[in-house]
Order: C-alpha cells, then structure tokens, then sequence
C-alpha cells in the first residue's frame, strides 16, 4: 500500500474537484497528494455566517483504515474546537468508518459549526459560556 | 481433582525452590502466599473469612477451560463455537444467562451482543463479503480494516466498516478474510486475553511478565485493586483517589505539625500527642476519632477544618502503617541473616529458627489488614457498628504492636511467648475480618 497512491484517495480527489460541495474548496497540495488545504465558509444563520476558516486535512498511510487529521488553521471560538484549532468530532475519533470519505467528514465539520455541542466540549470556556449565555457566546463568535 | 493435585505439587516446589536460596532471594512480594501459615492443618471457609479456593493454570489449561464453557453453550443451543465465544464475551460468561436468554428469544439476544443488526441492509454483490448485517465490503478492504485494527489493539471490538452499524465482526469471518500470519497469531493471543480478562473466575497474576492464570473456584474476582480487606472495592477506590488528590496538603500539614519535645522528655503517645500514662489500659483508644460532637452548629470553615482533621486523622494512620509495613520488610531481611548466622554457629538448626520467619510474616500480614482498616473507618457512619469496628481494630493494632515489639527482641523474648502472640494479633485479625469483610 505504501508505494503509489490507493485508487480510493485519487478516485476520491477526483469527485472532490469535479463536483466540489457548496461552501466547502479542498484542494491537494503539489508536493503531496495525501495533504489538503481546506477552506470552510461558515454556514447560513450560524453565527460563523460570512466567515472564512481554513483548514489542514492530512490523510494517514492507513486511511481509509483509519480516520483523516484535520485541524483548523483560522482561530475560531467554537466550544469544540480548541485553540490549536483540534477538533473534538467522533467520526474523527472512536467513530470512523472506512466508508465515510473526505467529502463526509467535511461535511460534518461544516454542520458542528451549525450545531455545536456544548456537552462534550474541547474549549471548556466557550462551553461554558454557550451552556450560560448563548446570545453573548455567539456574539463573540461574531468577532 | 487430578487438576487440583497437580496445582499443589507445583505450589511445594516453588516454596523448595525458594528455601533454597533464601538468602538472595529478596522479592518475596506476598502477603497472602504463603501456604503454610501458621497451622499446618489446612483453613476451612468457616474459620478464615479470607479463604478461598483456587487453582493455579497454565495458559494451555485456560484455553481448554474456556473452551469447555464455549462447548457447553454450543451443544445446548445447537450454536456455532466462534458465536458462542462471542455472546459469551458479550455477557462476562455468565453461562446459565446466556443460555436463558438464547432459549427464550434468540434474535434479541444476538442483536443486543452486537451480533445482528436490528435492521438488515439488503444489497447482496457476489464478489463482496458482510457480516450478518449485510454491509458489503470487498475481501480486500476487510483484510487491510482487520489488518489496522488489530495493530491498534482491537480484537474482539472490531465492528462493521459501514458508518454507524455497532455489529461485531466473529472470529470465523476474521480468518477468512485475514491474510498475513503474523497479525492472524497477534489477533489469537490478544482475544485470548480479553477472554481471560472478561471472564469474572479468572485473573493474570499481577506479577510482571507472569504467564500464570488464577482460577477462582467459588467467589468472582472484583477490582484488581491490590488486596485491601476489610474495605471494599467502591471505597478503597474513593479513598486512593482522596489520599492522591489531597496527599500533597497533607504532607503540608503533617510536616509542619509539632512532633516531639525532646527536652522534657515527656512521654507521649505518638499517634494523638497526649500523655502517655493517661492511656491506662485503653490505650489504643487514639485510634479512633472523636468527632466534635456540636458540628453542625459551628460555622463553614471550622466545619472544613474539621473535615480535614478527620481526613488527616485517618490518612496518618494508613500512611504509618504502610511506613512500618516497609520497615518490616527490613526486619525479614535482618531475621533471615541472624538466622543465617546462627546456623553457621551451629546454634540451633534452619528448621529450629523458622518460628521467626514466621513471626515476621505474620506481622507483616496483620500489619497490612490493620493499614486497610483506615479506609473503611473513616467513611464509615456513625453508629453503633462503627463503634465496635473502632474497638476490634484498636484490639488489633495494640496486639499488632505487641507481636511487633516481640518480634524485634526475638533474641532475649520467649519462643513459647512470641507465638503465643502471634496466634493472639492473628485471632484478633480474624475475628475483625470475620465481622466486617463482605464477600
């Protein structure tokens, strides 16, 4: 597996170029094709809405076996995303399935921005602050 | 009953083998190992609450135990082994539930185990392999999927590739579908251990590297914690964790505690600092803690501070224990060098010395139960029960003291004396453990 690309990763480029989902640009870099730069335009009526948040998604040897990185490269104040831009996601975790793509976990990403999830929080402060006072959380995501 | 046989002829030889070379064989690590104790003639269940039967097992021995169960459930429900293995695993090999269970409704059993899905997905390809779900995946994904799994430790939890469906691939379908040898043995010797570990009766022993299976033949192993009567499982683990979240302000304190005036050469009882002679006969009374009877009256911070007294109280009684359980360890190893000596003098012979190995173990082992007594007192209601456990241990810890003082001058004390007060600290550890551990 080590040597060439899997036909997954390029079949999988391929769609991610030709039929590219709204809001979401995933380009691979030159040098190397299991490394992609990311670009998420926050969701309508989120109060990310207008905003520009770029991301790494690194594909491991094992992938699809095992789930890709991704890491938001923009500073973003997101109760489960932490300041090193980590991202606290089960499919990126326990959750991974090798049929889920990059298409999906992009998607996912984009809809956490939607919906955040407070419970189960990365950035303990925005947690806080979204569980005690959701119109001045969003406010700060605003800015 | 050959088996059991066969485990105590291996137990004799181990305790030759480490007579033999007693003297460089310094990691005696148990407290609870030693066979022949102090009767010769062996426990019964009713006279030592701690008594329980066990049998020592070879891997292979194991492996033809657990199989047996597996066959037991196969040839009852007409079901395949690798099936078997897997709701077995799925429920701790509580046997006679699973047989309950598959007896009455079949499918809720094996879509709660993880073993079909609640609902089935119904489009078959020829050239594709599913699990009883009907995910289709070709052979060569499930090789490298199982492949990963496996080398991030995942053996007997490795589910379905398909994106949330829960069902547990079985052992059959993993040696279909895997190819290389190597990962086909890791994946056999990683389940076998997850076996052992999910089965309540088996246990590893905790030595490092020790490839040998406990088998209990009547009670279930719990925590693993290590061996803590007469406290339980649910309180030691409390109490570990309180001792490791606050032992640093308990250092603090202790450390800047007044400790002795060497001046006056007042003779104080070490434990509560108060004049020794006033102790009289009940002098182990310091081992219980008096509580401020108005508590509840008193403001925030002086109940805070009480709170932490009562915590410090016990926490000082466990720690001095398990301090002086380190010093007896020193103390084995001076006894076995005087013993040493004197049999190269030609004073006495081995055999006739052993009584103070046994000393020393003896209170080694009421030392142990008598530090684990802490725990269990502190977070114990205040009742009348609480108020006879305090007596029975303040028993226990004033004989433990006495075996302890004899022991240390087995030279000039009595045989006849010293084990007299063993069987004295014994009866009285026994009797405390016989009220208050529940198994």
């Amino acid at each position: 597996m080590a040597a060439g690309l899997p036909r997954r990763i390029i079949k999988e480029t391929q769609r991610l170029m030709q039929e590219p989902v709204t809001g979401i640009q995933a380009i691979p870099d030159e040098s190397n094709a299991r490394y992609f730069h990311v670009v998420v335009t926050g969701p309508e009526g989120s109060p990310y809405e207008e905003g520009v948040f770029k991301l790494e998604l690194f594909l491991p040897e094992e992938y699809p076996m095992s789930a890709p990185k991704v890491r938001f490269m923009t500073k973003i104040y997101h109760p489960n995303i932490d300041k090193l831009g980590r991202i606290c996601l089960d499919i990126l975790k326990d959750k991974w399935s090798p049929a889920l793509q990059i298409r999906t976990v992009l998607l996912s990403i984009q809809a956490l921005l939607s919906a955040p999830n407070p419970d189960d929080p990365l950035a303990n402060d925005v947690a806080e602050q979204w569980k005690t006072n959701e119109a001045k959380a969003i406010d700060t995501g605003y800015l | 009953m050959s088996e059991e046989m066969k485990s105590q002829e291996s137990d004799n030889d181990s305790d030759y083998d480490q007579s033999d070379h007693m003297d460089d064989d310094d990691d005696y690590c148990g407290y609870y190992d030693d066979p022949d104790d102090l009767d010769n003639d062996k426990p019964k269940k009713t006279d030592d609450p701690e008594y329980f039967e066990y049998e020592l097992l070879q891997l292979e021995d194991v492996e033809r135990f657990l199989n047996e169960e597996v066959e037991v459930l196969c040839s009852s429900q007409k079901i395949k082994p690798s099936l078997a293995k897997m709701l077995l695993h799925a429920h701790n090999w509580k046997k006679e539930f699973v047989i309950e269970c598959h007896s009455k409704n079949p499918s809720k059993l094996l879509v709660d185990s993880k073993i079909i899905p609640k609902v089935k997905h119904q489009v078959a390809r020829e050239d594709m392999y599913d699990l009883s779900c009907g995910h289709m995946f070709c052979g060569e994904c499930w090789d490298y999927f199982c492949q990963v799994q496996i080398q991030q430790g995942t053996t007997l939890g490795i589910q379905c590739m398909a994106n949330d469906c829960d069902v547990l691939v079985p052992e059959d379908f993993l040696y279909s579908v895997l190819g290389k040898p190597d990962l086909r043995e890791k994946y056999s010797r990683f389940s076998f251990l997850e076996y052992v570990k999910s089965h309540p009766a088996l246990r590893f022993c905790p030595g490092p590297n020790c490839p040998i299976v406990v088998k209990s033949k009547e009670i279930n192993f719990k925590c693993g914690i290590e061996y803590h009567a007469p406290t339980d499982c649910d309180v030691i683990k409390k109490w570990l964790t309180k001792c490791a979240d606050d032992s640093e302000t308990a250092n603090y304190i202790s450390a800047n505690t007044k400790d002795q005036c060497s001046k006056c050469k007042y003779d104080f009882c070490w434990m509560c600092l108060g004049d020794w002679k006033a102790h009289g006969s009940e002098y182990y009374e310091c081992s219980r803690y008096k509580e401020n009877p108005n508590i509840a009256n008193e403001s925030v911070h002086a109940q805070a501070r009480e709170a932490l007294k009562k915590y410090l109280f016990y926490f000082e009684r466990w720690e001095n224990h398990a301090k002086s359980l380190k010093l007896e360890e020193q103390t084995l190893h001076k006894i076995t060098s005087r013993i040493q000596d004197k049999v190269m003098n030609s004073t006495g012979t081995w055999i006739d010395w052993q009584y103070l190995l046994d000393a020393a173990n003896l209170l080694k082992k009421c030392r142990y139960t008598l530090q684990y007594t802490y725990p269990y007192a502190y977070y114990m209601e205040k009742c009348a029960r609480k108020q006879l456990f305090e007596y029975q241990q303040a028993q226990l810890e004033a004989e433990v003291e006495n075996l302890s003082w004899k022991v240390e001058r087995a030279e000039i004390t009595h045989r006849g004396d010293l084990e007299n007060q063993m069987d004295i600290a014994e009866k009285r550890r026994l009797t405390l453990l016989k009220d208050f551990l529940d198994i």
